[in-house]
């Protein structure tokens, strides 16, 4: 089925919460960044030629703090590789012009070939730091040992690299200091600005989303590897054009520039002025390069060990960094309200229903089963399983705790899960694929435990669980969230729709509950897992997403499976029960089938096994 | 008697946000008593504040008469007071039996004799203790949380929804288990429950919060609470 537009409907029935327009929103910031270019364009004519050239190299090295910043404040990767890129643009200046020759054109094949190189390797790192299921500490090594590798190869390089002397003495363009001063301003002013502007929009909120809870992003569709390379690749490619920059108006490059204490530098500035702020990295670089400029002079061995010390300084007191800190005193200063009176009213919308899309028409069934088994060393949790499903059926899965329940869902929502047996999702085999791949197959899948991304608000979840669907936008934030009608539905029922701005982590328990089906269902699904939907609701809470549940299977077709202890929840809304014991099937019928099995009441239920029309 | 919590117009929250208003409880020791409400109510920031996880606002917590108000939670802990929270708070990359060594009071104890015990309670737990506790089941772990609260012998539980997530006839065990608990070393216990059904099954008294105040408390042998209580969670 062709993707439809996501078009809005329902525009006139939400009203419109008055707060600040886009316009007065973006006062501020203009206003901030037209500043800073005049400041940088009037400056070098007002500050001592020492400071001017100073300042220069601090703008170059405050461009590549910003892509740390961006990469580790903003999506959790903690990198100490982004000196070798800069590494990396400054050695294909420096080779090109030492080698080559110098003209215009070889200057600009240079920059061309360095970011080149920049974002192959960053894709070969990236690849080899974020495949699906490495752990966060083996990007970081990664990251580590690449600028030392780097630093080797241009110590080996022997009259090539100029090993540990490195390369100097080249021509590069003749411009007057000044201009170099404005050129590198005017970079780091725009390049800021851009990264505001990125890290601020829809598409931004996913890096969040990714530094928050990569598993449920992966579980949203997100194919969280490929957005983290590109960000790798994105960051490097900056980083060597900012080398370049720097090998044009220093005429030299050594090996330190592509180091590990260069890199381990820029985390050090980006922590002190306040990670996840991009100004504050900005900040600290240009102050802390400016002041080691000045005093390792006077204080050599000192000014180390006051740096050393104002770290752990700032570590200890002011974790956030300084920037976040120096704002918030202000504001108490003058009585402002927090920052997230700054987030844009959202309203919500009706989506126009994209069912299946990107798939090739629907299937017979809606999912297979076939002789699906999972061991876990010699821990057999699941012995052959074999079951169809319909759409529109809406089947529980009951059984002790212990039976093989969860594992069953985690085994249709990815690939690599099961140990053997196959699977189809809309006759679709999901052979060997990832979660993400799975979603667009037509898998939604809410945990056992509520999952959600706890520094993002309500309205900002959303729109990260509609990333497959509806593609956010990398310059800004939209005010209208069009959401299908099912999520619209729960959220009106729990009062999430009235909580849009709240952030995540100050929901209770079964708030959380309620958001992550909201979001899973935002995926339009066609075969839903839900693994204890309704734990932490209350019974009014339970009966309305049951009723939910059941609409959706009735008049949309959709498959729902579903994990439950609650045998009057699983008797009122069920069309099929499957039980579950010790990793096999025992029982596969109707609801009455199965309430008055006795193998139900002795392994299972107890004297609470429900009876029809009573309730507990 | 000195009551084994006492609660005097409790205040607390979260950045900003107050939950919890003026809160006033008492628990006697040997007495269960349920708290319930809806979601997003105030009960989790009670038995965190109550833990000294989140600091009070306003008001006082006292364990045996002793004001603890801003005491660190692992000396809350040391006076004999169990938290097993909603979340599975379990070392999950420890083994069952690790976990469950690390309730024994000081580490000491008779293990071998509290095993058996919980063997009773939860026969799945001491055939898995070389099992990685992650690796359990989900309402296996709740099984586990609640065992390792139990072999510290507390003197006051603190039990956020224990029976979400388990099956029926582990619930109905439950109720017996904590009321025998209960009848044996006197422990008094407040209950955090979404399910009604077991919290009035299991407590002596109950109490209704409501935006983080007591909207309503008695006992629960008294006629029609169920009723009363559900309506009271309905609007």
């Amino acid at each position: 089925m062709a993707e439809l537009p996501v078009s809005t409907p329902s525009r006139a029935a939400t009203p419109v919460v008055p707060g600040p327009s886009r316009q007065r929103r973006l006062v501020l910031p203009a206003a901030l960044a037209s500043l800073a270019l005049l400041l940088v364009l009037a400056a070098p004519e007002l500050l001592p030629t020492y400071l001017v050239n100073i300042l220069i190299r601090a703008f170059l090295y405050a461009s590549v703090a910003i892509t740390v910043d961006v990469l580790w404040g903003y999506t959790g990767i903690l990198t100490f590789g982004q000196s070798a890129f800069f590494g990396i643009g400054a050695y294909a200046a420096g080779l090109v012009f030492t080698h080559v020759g110098f003209d215009t054109g070889l200057a600009l094949a240079a920059l061309a070939a360095g970011a080149v190189v920049a974002m192959i390797v960053a894709a070969l790192v990236g690849w080899l730091a974020f495949h699906p299921g490495a752990s966060p500490l083996y990007g970081s090594v990664i990251t580590l040992v690449l600028p030392i590798v780097v630093t080797q190869l241009l110590y080996s390089g022997g009259n090539f690299t100029g090993s540990s002397s490195g390369l100097s003495g080249f021509e590069s363009f003749e411009l007057s200091i000044e201009a170099w001063f404005r050129i590198a301003g005017v970079f780091l002013v725009v390049l800021t600005g851009a990264a505001w502007i990125f890290v601020r929009s829809d598409a931004g909120r996913i890096l969040e989303a990714v530094r928050d809870d990569e598993q449920r992003c992966a579980y949203l569709g997100i194919d969280v590897s490929r957005v983290k390379v590109l960000l790798m690749v994105a960051c490097a490619a900056i980083a060597a054009v900012a080398g370049w920059l720097f090998a044009c108006v220093q005429m030299v490059v050594a090996p330190e520039y592509a180091g590990f204490v260069f890199g381990t530098e820029l985390l050090m500035w980006v922590a002190l002025g306040g990670r996840g702020t991009l100004i504050g990295p900005v900040l600290g670089t240009l102050v802390l390069d400016v002041s080691t400029s000045y005093l390792s002079g006077a204080l050599p061995f000192l000014w180390k060990l006051m740096t050393g010390l104002a770290f752990v300084v700032v570590i200890i007191a002011l974790p956030q960094g300084f920037l976040p800190a120096l704002l918030a005193l202000l504001r108490r200063a003058w009585k402002l309200p927090a920052a997230a009176a700054a987030l844009p009213p959202v309203t919500l919308q009706a989506a126009e229903p994209q069912p299946l899309s990107g798939l090739q028409g629907a299937g017979h069934y809606a999912l297979v089963v076939e002789d699906v088994r999972r061991h876990f060393g010699s821990l057999q949790v699941l012995q052959g399983i074999d079951f169809h499903v319909r759409p529109g059926e809406l089947l529980s899965l009951v059984g002790p705790n212990g039976a093989g329940k969860t594992t069953l869902m985690r085994c249709i929502a990815d690939g690599a899960e099961r140990s053997s047996g196959r699977i189809w999702l809309n006759d679709h085999d999901i052979r060997r694929l990832p979660p993400h791949a799975c979603v667009a197959l037509g898998a939604g899948r809410k945990f056992q435990n509520a999952t959600v991304f706890e520094t993002l608000s309500v309205a900002q979840s959303m729109r990260v669980a509609r990333t497959r669907l509806s593609p956010p936008s990398m310059l800004r934030r939209a005010t209208e969230l069009a959401l299908p009608a099912a999520a619209l539905q729960v959220m009106r029922a729990t009062g999430l729709d009235q909580q849009l701005d709240a952030p995540c982590n100050q929901l209770s328990h079964g708030m959380k509950q309620a958001l992550e089906l909201a979001m899973v269902l935002a995926l339009e699904p066609s075969v839903l897992l839900l693994d204890e939907p309704t734990a932490g609701l209350t019974q009014a809470e339970r009966t309305l997403i049951g009723r939910i549940l059941v609409e959706l299977t009735r008049d949309h077709a959709l498959c729902v499976l579903l994990v439950e202890h609650d045998l009057d929840f699983v008797r009122e809304i069920s069309s099929r029960v499957i039980v579950l014991h010790q990793g096999a099937i025992v029982l596969d019928g109707s609801v009455d089938d199965v309430v008055h099995s006795d193998l139900v009441r002795n392994v299972y239920a107890g004297g609470h096994a429900p009876v029809a029309g009573a309730a507990s | 008697m000195t009551p084994a919590l006492e609660l005097a117009a409790l205040s607390s929250g979260y950045r900003g946000a107050i939950v919890v208003r003026g809160l006033s409880l008492v628990v006697q020791p040997g007495e269960i008593v349920a708290l319930l409400g809806k979601n997003g109510m105030g009960k989790s920031t009670v038995l965190k504040t109550i833990m000294g996880l989140i600091a009070a606002k306003a008001g006082a917590v006292k364990l045996l008469g002793d004001d603890v108000t801003g005491e660190p939670a692992h000396l809350v802990a040391r006076r004999a007071v169990a938290y097993s929270p909603q979340e599975r708070a379990l070392f999950q990359d420890l083994s069952v039996e690790q976990n469950l060594r690390l309730g024994l009071p000081g580490g000491r104890g008779d293990f071998a004799a509290e095993l058996t015990r919980i063997g009773t309670i939860f026969p799945v737990l001491p055939k898995r203790l070389r099992q990685r506790a992650g690796t359990l089941s989900g309402g296996e772990q709740k099984m586990l949380l609640l065992a390792r609260a139990l072999i510290s012998r507390p003197r006051l539980m603190l039990v956020d929804e224990i029976s979400e997530g388990l099956q029926p006839s582990v619930i109905e065990r439950l109720t017996a288990v904590l009321k025998a608990e209960r009848d044996a070393a006197g422990t008094a216990m407040l209950v955090v429950e979404q399910n009604v059904g077991f919290a009035l099954s299991v407590a002596d008294r109950y109490a209704v919060l409501k935006r983080g105040e007591i909207v309503d408390e008695g006992a629960v042998a008294a006629d029609g609470v169920a009723a009363r209580v559900n309506r009271l969670l309905e609007v």
